[in-house]
């Protein structure tokens, strides 16, 4: 009984966390591909092109940002939706986000997270013998 | 095992409740964040690992908690405490206290009416069985681990300090491990040796626990071989999947105890895990 208990609470997590992948705020949807790069010491950087899509419902002039420069990757006049392929080689997390044209005016904001899935300490990655040992 | 069921419990309502506001923990566009000294993360799946001994049960594995404190010197691991003497590029040394493993599948038998002794001769009349029992030992040794663009390896040497069964073992594993983007492949491969003392602490039988179903039995030294298969997807950044396969052959003074059923130990686990970062 008790594992089914602890695999109803964990099923009931998990799609949680994973369901936090669009941000929606203002009407605005925005989705981010890959929103997940991870690097370690043999590759600390992510090569990757990133899939922006958004959709709104009203026309109007949107431009795309990112954390990583101050200009617009790209601005679409009178359209509710659209899309863009980024290219980054990237080392730590950023965020994308859509504006109207007030450029100070976030409509909605969708984080790409660089996770470092290596460490400096070995004591980390040690192997301990017991039964339960399978991480 | 109580006790972990409780604290899987505990970990589980805690990331239930309050995992995805972890995710937020490092901003976009700062600098990584310090890595927490703790290590706290839970797996939930299936898995077995067999049992070896006679009238045995295998051991299930639906929980895997992973709890872990690394400090500047000090260090808990899952049950291992360890001091660490020297860190430099070369290698990390500690010292480590830990419980030896091979009591684990005493806690798993049965005991049971047989008809035949554990050689399979008939008997005179039905007999209760009971496989003896083990303690567990606290053993003391020294742990050093080395890594590089060649892989991990990990060399520890462990002696019983408790009295329990005065003997030592060896143990050597070495694992690269291969990984694109969210997946993760980790191949490992090692041996441990055991003194006949250790040896046959575990696995002899002695007068004392003579029956007409159990013979005496005294086990030597013995090197076992050990083989494991990680295969991980990262799922995001707090969750991740994983399938592992774990091959031990026991030495063979172990494997030709009566108390031995089977040589080979095959483990395996599928699973979600959680681990708070």
């Amino acid at each position: 009984m008790k594992y089914l208990v602890l695999s109803v609470l964990w099923l009931a997590a998990m799609p949680a966390c994973l369901a936090a992948e669009t941000g929606s705020d203002s009407g605005m949807r925005l989705t981010v591909k890959p929103m997940l790069c991870i690097v370690d010491k043999r590759k600390p950087r992510c090569d990757l092109a990133f899939l922006v899509v958004w959709e709104t419902e009203l026309d109007d002039y949107y431009c795309l940002f990112n954390d990583l420069g101050e200009r617009p990757l790209r601005c679409w006049n009178t359209a509710s939706s659209g899309r863009h392929e980024d290219e980054r080689s990237v080392e730590r997390s950023f965020s994308y986000w859509m504006t109207d044209r007030n450029p100070e005016n976030r409509l909605t904001t969708i984080a790409v997270e660089v996770l470092r899935m290596d460490t400096d300490d070995r004591r980390r990655k040690r192997r301990t013998r017991h039964v339960w040992d399978i991480n | 095992m109580r006790i972990r069921h409780y604290l899987a419990m505990a970990l589980v309502l805690a990331m239930a409740s309050g995992a995805c506001t972890a995710s937020a923990a490092e901003a976009p566009g700062q600098p990584a964040a310090q890595e927490s000294r703790w290590r706290l993360g839970a797996a939930l799946g299936y898995g077995l690992r067999r049992n070896p001994l006679v009238q045995s049960d295998d051991i299930p594995i639906v929980i895997d908690l992973d709890i872990a404190w690394f400090g500047e010197h000090l260090f808990f691991d899952n049950g291992d405490l360890g001091l660490t003497l020297a860190d430099n590029s070369a290698v990390t040394a500690s010292l480590v206290a830990r419980f030896n493993s091979d009591r684990v599948f005493f806690g798993n038998t049965d005991t049971r009416f047989v008809s035949a002794d554990l050689a399979g001769m008939p008997l005179a009349e039905v007999t209760e069985f009971t496989v003896p029992d083990r303690d567990y030992a606290l053993e003391l040794g020294v742990e050093l681990l080395m890594d590089g663009a060649w892989g991990q390896l990990q060399v520890t040497a462990f002696h019983d300090v408790g009295g329990t069964h005065d003997g030592y073992e060896i143990y050597a594993d070495y694992a690269y491990g291969w990984r694109e983007q969210r997946w993760y492949l980790e191949p490992s491969i090692g041996l441990s040796y055991k003194s006949d003392a250790l040896n046959n602490y575990y696995w002899g039988v002695r007068d004392d626990e003579v029956s007409i179903v159990l013979p005496p039995y005294t086990a030597g030294a013995g090197t076992n071989l050990h083989t494991r298969l990680m295969l991980g997807y990262q799922l995001s950044r707090n969750w991740s999947f994983s399938l592992v396969a774990e091959y031990e052959q026991l030495n063979d003074d172990a494997a030709a105890s009566p108390l031995v059923e089977q040589q080979d130990v095959l483990g395996y686990f599928a699973g979600f895990g959680f681990r708070f970062r």
